[in-house]
């Protein structure tokens, strides 16, 4: 799955991004499948805004984002729900957990979305001990921390097929000791999906074996 | 653990959960009335046209024009024109019709052994249409004795009016049928004599009658030339009390015996009760499913930042429009049931009443009330899909 961006523009942050610098607003940038991408940017270059374009959840831009070779606007609600289920997973900056579900069961929304899950429960479960929250799988998701939040989003993610996993500053609240094994998660079981990601970050990092990485 | 049960737990439905119950009891209640009168029409139905509850199978009406002060001395006025025949005929009550055949000839009947001799007039009608059976009924020409079919009404005059009034002895029918009047025809200065016998006795037709053969044969001897045109006609109709009949009559101001089609007026009285809650209940779902909508409506926009971040997240709009659903469906499948339930009870408790008193209908209800169940529940569920389609469209 290829996707293309092509003189994408915010409309809101337009002036700003205009005058300056930048290796993906307004221009041509195509992301292969299976890259491993980081985008670096500083604060208030959009780089949220970028990854909700990305997961076409935001649409106030110029410019066009293609999946496949077809605008994202070309792709019906079942379609977009096909594919977020399929081929794109998400972990937001904001993480977007259920507070009335129990940590375990955020996992499990997503791992049984589809009729036939990608992986057993088991999974999540080894999952979570690898990233120590198997402690508060049974909590409500409004009782956790932040850093736990941020663990079990990632988790989610992980629980279906994908070809891209689109990641908004995913270590914002971790230690690096914790940051160093949710990555070390990610990049395996992208290797194993032959799945690429795009990650946004504030700061220069070495936790990937970056395929290339872009100043927003 | 099932998407649904995890849906359950983010999408609460007990959210005005006292509106929902209120339409359900509603649709209920819409439901148990268009049920009911569905089946007070089939019901009545039944009384009327099934086979157990048929006395005889089809009626006559003897149909006429009504003669009105300024018809008087017109007497063009009072005869079926031919296009009404054709009318009256294709009327799809109408199963058989005849006119009724005047004789173009005077008629004197003359009764030697009872010492009088008076005025009369022959009519005549195909042979299907008489209710009296006997073998005496033919005659050929060449033959001297005519048989005649008189209204009972007559004999009834003669023997409890015009009798008892006149000291005059009463004669049974048998007694009757031996008199032999003589039938003396004419016509300017030609004249024919036969002897008349009176072979039976009409309570269907109210007219002298003779064999058609005898009519029409003596109409083209003693004729005047130029035949009359019917001012009276018989039609043969399964249903005298339909209201359809009774309607094209009163347009066309014709009459007749009013004693056959009296049911008409009760049963108009019925149909329109059974429309008015029939009505009602019809008015009763249309709110019903007013409310419905609302409930799904106010259930959808009071989660709708859980159904947009679980359509973010990749559930499908179809997943959560069917688990919405069904945590409807269930209760309406139930009420559903119950109408269709209480009808059956009350058919049944019906039909023991009416067969009491000897009317009969079945025991269960009829096919339409099932139909209208399933219509019924068909009809809520689109309106609720629909519903629940455009809302969470609204959110995606």
């Amino acid at each position: 799955m290829q996707i293309q961006l092509s003189a994408v523009v915010p409309v809101p942050l337009r002036e700003r991004i205009l005058q300056r610098q930048s290796d993906i607003w307004n221009r041509d940038v195509t992301f292969q499948p299976g890259q491993f991408i980081k985008i670096k940017a500083p604060s208030g270059t959009g780089k949220t805004t970028l990854v909700h374009y990305l997961y076409h959840i935001r649409y106030d831009y110029t410019g066009t984002v293609s999946v496949n070779g077809k605008p994202w606007q070309s792709y019906d609600r079942d379609q977009l729900s096909a594919i977020r289920q399929q081929q794109v997973s998400v972990v937001f900056q904001d993480l977007r957990l259920f507070d009335q579900l129990t940590a375990l069961e955020n996992i499990e929304l997503k791992r049984v979305m589809h009729p036939q899950p990608y992986y057993p429960q088991e999974k999540a479960l080894e999952f979570a001990e690898r990233l120590g929250v198997t402690h508060v799988l049974k909590q409500s998701g409004a009782t956790l921390s932040y850093g736990e939040r941020q663990r079990i989003a990632i988790i989610r993610a992980l629980m279906q097929p994908f070809e891209w996993l689109m990641m908004d500053e995913p270590f914002s609240h971790l230690d690096d000791a914790n940051a160093d094994k949710a990555a070390k998660l990610i990049a395996e079981e992208c290797t194993a999906r032959k799945a690429g990601f795009i990650l946004t970050d504030l700061d220069h990092d070495q936790r990937f074996d970056y395929t290339v990485s872009y100043l927003l | 653990m099932q998407f649904n049960q995890i849906l359950k737990k983010i999408i609460h439905t007990g959210v005005g959960r006292g509106r929902f119950w209120m339409a359900s009891i509603g649709l209920g209640i819409a439901m148990l009335l268009i049920l009911v009168a569905l089946q007070v029409h089939t019901n009545f139905n039944e009384l009327l046209y099934g086979r157990r509850n048929q006395n005889e199978r089809a009626d006559y009406l003897v149909v006429n024009k009504k003669i009105t002060n300024d018809m008087m001395g017109r007497p063009e006025l009072t005869v079926f024109r031919p296009e009404e025949l054709k009318d009256i005929a294709a009327q799809p009550f109408v199963e058989d019709f005849s006119v009724i055949t005047a004789a173009q000839y005077n008629v004197r009947l003359e009764a030697d052994q009872l010492g009088f001799s008076t005025l009369a007039f022959f009519e005549s009608v195909p042979d299907n249409f008489i209710d009296v059976q006997t073998t005496d009924w033919k005659w050929q020409e060449g033959e001297q004795i005519v048989p005649i079919i008189v209204p009972r009404d007559f004999t009834n005059m003669f023997n409890f009016g015009f009798a008892l009034g006149n000291n005059m002895p009463q004669f049974s029918e048998e007694t009757i049928k031996t008199l032999s009047p003589g039938i003396v025809i004419s016509q300017g200065m030609r004249t024919g004599r036969f002897m008349g016998r009176i072979v039976g006795f009409s309570d269907r037709i109210s007219t002298v009658l003779v064999p058609q053969t005898f009519m029409d044969w003596a109409n083209n001897i003693y004729g005047t030339g130029s035949a009359k045109a019917p001012s009276r006609v018989i039609i043969k109709t399964k249903d005298p009390s339909s209201t359809v009949l009774t309607t094209y009559l009163e347009e066309h101001k014709y009459i007749t015996d009013e004693e056959k089609t009296k049911y008409s007026k009760i049963r108009g009285i019925v149909q329109i009760i059974v429309s008015a809650v029939g009505f009602f209940g019809l008015v009763l779902l249309m709110f019903a499913l007013l409310v419905f909508s609302m409930f799904i409506q106010l259930v959808i926009e009071s989660y709708r930042n859980e159904i947009r971040l679980l359509i973010t997240l990749g559930a499908s709009p179809g997943q959560l429009q069917r688990y919405l659903l069904k945590q409807f469906i269930p209760m309406y499948i139930v009420t559903g049931i119950i109408a269709f339930a209480a009808v059956t009870g009350l058919q049944w408790w019906a039909s023991g009443q009416l067969a009491a008193r000897n009317m009969f209908v079945s025991q269960w209800p009829g096919i339409m009330a099932l139909v209208a169940t399933v219509a019924i529940l068909a009809l809520v569920y689109t309106v609720n899909w629909l519903a629940v389609r455009k809302h969470i469209a609204e959110h995606t």
